[in-house]
């Protein structure tokens, strides 16, 4: 070696230089931030401010001051100059940030709470028809602000007629006297009135039914009571108090009783001075059953994004995720080797979402990641199943990326594509009754500023579109159904549905920081139209300490069951809440509800008969499979994204982002063997 | 991932592409034009103290330093993935370039990051990436090179895609390309490395694009890719303080910040081959040499680079590059501009006195996006991202043979890099 070699050696060898000098330290001493109040309601904005000072407690006036969310950018619109204009409740942290030029910025973190607005209008949760003297019953009502949120307004409960029925702060009601009054349920501004027919206590005779009923865990019973006053009539419109013992169940003031463990129940109406009960004796509800792996199809090169099967049931679409360019095409028509024909590849690298037209004809899927940039969705020919051809595609307004594309067929309008808008969180509606010359004609975008809006999923049915509107919850729009006079040229809000997201997620927030990413993420209308399955997705506000990255993290999430019989009042009636991992895409046929549950694997659920309550708490649970594969894309760790059920064969197709296609059977329950 | 080293076809015969220190020795083209950087300076991109010279010059008249292994990050965008980069030239056996580490960047797999833009601090402690696809907006994120661990994080405007750090190291300068919605003017990011604040979002045009800064850090330059304008800042007022308007026939400096122009054309990222006539420009990338007295501007559109006069702040004259010129780098004493042409699938290596393309080296791969030039300035490294399910690559090509050496292909969508250490070997 030479010496010009060596001293070349030396001086690589060198240690890197020291790091950089910090810069001087910042004059500011303390950052004052106005309002001192930091909440502002939802639906509002707010003008923060703030001063720098020095140790002397004087202003510095070549401090620039700026205001830098950390989180909770989809809950608000925030500018550097501190304007915030609030859409959802939640938390937002904010770094307010003092730099006086040449120095170490300063920086004071604080958190804005966006609160619900005041009560405007109050649902009384609590019919009362007619109650009897010495009955006591306990009064519920919910406020809603303007848009829509659950209000923390407390309600003040008063009574017309206290001499009759009296009413204390706790909506407690106390029948004292025959008579008529009106309970009032106010809060803010708000009022709603239940008008009350105390009976004088002349009931003889009180009688439950059913009586001694037998049901299974998580069947609603809805009971009722007849009573008979003084020489036998019959007395009507009554509204007992009911309450069960002991608990693990609940019973509404309707009479409809839940349980959530196998075991005897007391149920009791109570009419003043006469009561009944009934014993309830609840089974298991032993749907749980064994899963069978009849085919699989393993993928690597990419993970794996939706699937889809044409109507034809012999064919399954599958997408590919990070850097995916393409979608398989798949031969299932014999599912315990499905084998992969061929495939349509676009300008892509993420194939999130695809559907075919309902006589299989067409398949539209989306596209993000392009190598232009100019993202969309493709339309495909796909008369021959196995081998689609692309015949348009669509991009303008939309190249930020599409995320979810649904196709609707309505007799009167023709099919049209709904599709989500990555970079505003439209809603844009594509016609393609002419599928090579695809043309929007609608957009749809709830009332918040582009960058705190976010639409991830549609669900369609008769005319009625269900959006999934992340921060602004489950969004009903009429698009041909008529209620509302809406086309697919002209959506028109129907409703909404609106959770507290921060209250659902508290854990979230106490395991990672305030303003954590979340929103409703995907929608399923069921049961011509009572009930709407919604789920939510939930990340973290940034990764676990200390972990090498996300792989650390767990998903989040929460299915919540809405009944929209009457649409213009959507409520929450059930829910399920995994224990482990979250919630994705589902799949409903009948009484089974199908979920890729992220990383909490595939999982299948009892969803017959009316839901009420903690669906977890009843043994709704019929299957479970790991979907993890030791020479997987990500070893050892299931990842399931969602599933289709295919009516052709009655299995469950399920996409595993890390394992590609699973093909899984819910086993019949064994039959006992009899001798 | 698994690097794959491809086999580059030379002559008449294929071999696995190694330089070998023989190659390169004698190989001397003058420095011609700009200014050459200080000792000091380019010791600090070196990572080594200031040296005396040595003996066998590089192209750029810096010293070679044989016997040494470059080390590369790059991020790719199509997977979320950071590669390592190890190229030795030279070696005993191939591969000569190969990914020595990968890893991951995002919260959710199924929810893509998207790493755009990618830069090492001037001490080679840590590195910083910017994640595009957010909620919409995206993020600058913080990493140490030792141990690969995850320091911080900072949200910052929509698309946040190319960064610098500052020569001191307090600084990370970011431009919002803003690719998403509607065509508004959007802004560069400054943020406070230390504690990962943002301390500044100046607002500036529509889509900027590729930024530098000039040597002493003193100005930011940033180009505008729908409004033809070339951006000026002073970073001690973190304040527009000049543009310049790019497009043939209309250039012209002015001070302060541009009046709001319409966002005339289609988003395309510098692939769509212009129509018939039309003379903009579609600026992707500006590179000022070390003093700031040249500013260069890649017009991807017009598939020429404008230079300005960094002090007149008036027209010098537009340089022909390959089609859809898309981003440069400029070796340490400004003699030679290195250019990927993103339409012509090309390497525009221009001497910059002359405007007298040296060469037009073919890449392996579709839509060549970055690049960067090892410390020494003799190797340009350069992203290739191809298209769909292609990997990226990472081309290196040697600035004094002035030929492609070897390559390897990292994950989809291989954008942003930047150079982190020369070792010695053996």
């Amino acid at each position: 070696m030479s010496i010009l070699s060596l001293a070349m050696l030396a001086l690589l060898q060198q240690p890197a230089p020291a790091a950089p000098q910090s810069l001087p330290a910042s004059p500011v001493t303390r950052i004052v931030v106005q309002p001192a109040a930091r909440t502002v309601t939802a639906g509002d904005s707010l003008q923060l401010s703030a001063q720098a000072l020095d140790a002397s407690g004087q202003r510095i006036g070549n401090a620039v001051i700026r205001f830098q969310p950390t989180g909770g950018e989809g809950q608000a619109g925030i500018d550097s100059t501190g304007k915030i204009i609030a859409s959802s409740v939640g938390k937002i942290p904010i770094n307010v940030v003092a730099l006086v030029p040449g120095t170490r910025p300063k920086f004071e973190a604080i958190e804005i709470r966006i609160l619900p607005g005041p009560a405007a209008r109050i649902d009384v949760q609590t019919p009362v028809g007619k109650i009897v003297v010495g009955q006591q019953l306990r009064l519920s009502a919910l406020p809603f602000s303007a848009v829509n949120d659950r209000s923390h307004d407390e309600i003040r409960w008063t009574s017309s007629t206290p001499a009759v029925a009296r009413v204390d702060a706790d909506g407690m009601l106390s029948a004292l006297a025959p008579g008529r009054a009106v309970i009032t349920a106010a809060a803010g501004t708000a009022k709603a009135t239940i008008p009350v027919q105390v009976l004088a206590a002349t009931i003889t005779s009180v009688a439950i039914a059913p009586v001694k009923p037998r049901a299974r865990q998580g069947d609603v019973i809805r009971f009722s009571v007849s009573a008979r006053g003084a020489g036998g009539a019959a007395v009507t419109g009554l509204t007992p108090t009911w309450t069960v013992s002991p608990g693990n169940g609940v019973i509404e003031a309707d009479g409809s009783f839940v349980g959530y463990e196998p075991g005897d129940y007391l149920v009791t109406a109570n009419l003043g001075a006469r009561s009944a009960s009934t014993i309830v004796r609840l089974e298991e509800r032993d749907v749980r059953r064994s899963v069978s792996v009849v085919g699989r199809l393993p993928r690597t090169k990419f993970p794996t994004s939706e699937v889809w099967i044409h109507p034809n049931g012999t064919v399954a679409y599958l997408g590919t995720h990070g850097g995916g360019d393409r979608v398989y095409t798949i031969d299932i028509s014999n599912p315990a080797t499905p084998v992969i024909v061929d495939s349509i590849v676009a300008n892509t690298r993420l194939v999130n979402d695809m559907m075919t037209t309902p006589d299989g004809n067409y398949m539209v899927f989306t596209r993000e990641g392009a190598a232009d940039r100019k993202n969309g969705i493709v339309i495909a020919d796909t008369h021959d199943p196995l081998h689609p051809k692309e015949i348009a595609h669509f991009t303008e307004g939309v190249t930020a990326g599409v995320h979810s594309a649904y196709v609707h067929q309505q007799a009167k309008y023709g099919t049209h594509v709904y599709l989500t808008n990555d970079g505003t969180g439209a809603i844009h509606v594509i016609d393609i009754n002419d599928p090579k010359n695809p043309k929007q004609v609608s957009e749809f975008r709830t009332a918040r500023p582009d960058a705190a809006r976010y639409v991830h999923d549609i669900d369609l049915h008769d005319g009625l579109l269900y959006a999934s509107y992340w921060n602004d919850g489950l969004v009903i729009l009429d698009v041909g159904n008529g209620v509302k006079g809406g086309s697919p040229d002209k959506p028109v809000l129907v409703s909404q549905f609106k959770y507290d997201l921060d209250s659902l997620y508290r854990e979230v927030e106490q395991v990672s920081a305030p303003g954590f990413d979340r929103g409703t993420h995907t929608a399923w209308r069921q049961r011509g139209g009572k009930y709407v399955f919604i789920g939510d997705e939930v990340y973290r506000n940034g990764n676990v300490q200390g972990a090498k990255d996300a792989a650390a993290n767990r998903m989040y999430g929460t299915l919540q069951v809405i009944d929209v019989s009457d649409l213009s009042r959507p409520r929450s009636v059930a829910w399920y809440k995994p224990e482990n991992g979250g919630v994705h895409n589902y799949w409903v046929v009948a009484d089974t509800l199908y979920m890729g549950a992220y990383d909490g694997g595939f999982r299948v659920f009892d969803i017959s008969g009316e839901l009420k309550g903690d669906l977890r708490a009843q043994g709704r649970e019929i299957a479970s499979l790991n979907t993890a594969d030791l020479q997987g894309n990500v070893a050892n760790a299931a990842f399931t994204w969602g599933v289709v059920v295919n009516p052709k064969d009655g299995l469950a197709y399920v996409n595993d982002f890390n394992n590609g296609l699973w093909i899984v059977r819910v086993n019949p329950k064994a039959r006992p063997i009899v001798p | 991932m698994r690097a794959i080293i491809r086999i580059v076809r030379t002559s008449a015969t294929t071999r696995p592409i190694a330089t070998s220190a023989g190659l390169v020795v004698g190989v001397l083209v003058a420095a011609a034009g700009g200014c050459a950087p200080r000792a000091a300076d380019h010791a600090t991109r070196l990572g080594v103290p200031a040296r005396p010279s040595d003996a066998t010059p590089s192209v750029t008249g810096m010293p070679r330093l044989a016997g040494a292994a470059y080390h590369v990050l790059v991020a790719s965008e199509g997977v979320d993935r950071i590669a390592h980069i190890r190229f030795e030239p030279g070696c005993a056996t191939v591969p000569c370039a190969r990914v020595t580490a990968e890893s991951r960047i995002g919260r959710n797999p199924a929810e893509p990051a998207g790493p755009h833009g990618l830069a090492v601090s001037p001490d080679r402690r840590h590195y910083y990436v910017t994640t595009a696809h957010g909620f919409p907006n995206g993020e600058l994120w913080k990493y140490t090179l030792a141990g690969d661990s995850l320091k911080g994080t900072v949200k910052l405007g929509a698309f946040p895609a190319t960064l610098q750090v500052s020569p001191d190291g307090a600084y990370a300068w970011v431009v919002n390309f803003n690719l998403h919605g509607d065509m508004v003017p959007s802004s560069v990011s400054v943020v406070y490395l230390e504690d990962m604040l943002e301390v500044a979002r100046i607002r500036t045009c529509t889509m900027p694009h590729g930024s530098r800064l000039t040597a002493d850090g003193s100005r930011h330059y940033s180009a505008c890719m729908m409004d033809d304008v070339l951006i000026e800042i002073d970073t001690k007022t973190m304040a527009v303080s000049r543009h310049f308007m790019v497009a043939a026939g209309g250039e012209h400096g002015m001070g302060g910040p541009p009046r709001q122009h319409g966002a005339a054309h289609g988003a395309g990222h510098g692939m769509e081959t212009p129509k018939s006539g039309d003379a903009g420009c579609s600026p992707t990338w500006a590179q000022p040499n070390a003093d700031g007295s040249r500013i260069y501007v890649a017009c991807s559109k017009s598939s020429d680079v404008v230079e300005i006069d960094g002090r007149s702040w008036a027209l010098r004259r537009r340089i022909p590059m390959g089609p859809g010129v898309y981003n440069l780098a400029l070796t340490s004493d400004g003699s030679r501009l290195v250019a990927t042409n993103k339409r012509g699938q090309s390497v525009s290596i221009v001497d910059v006195a002359t405007g007298r393309e040296l060469a037009r080296i073919p890449t392996t791969r579709r839509i060549p996006s970055g690049v960067a030039l090892s410390a020494d300035d003799r190797y340009a490294f350069v992203t290739l991202e191809g298209i769909g399910a292609e990997p990226g690559t990472v081309e290196i090509i040697d600035l004094v043979t002035l030929k492609s050496v070897a390559s390897v292909d990292v994950g989809q969508m291989a954008g942003g890099i930047d150079f982190w250490k020369m070792e010695p070997t053996g």
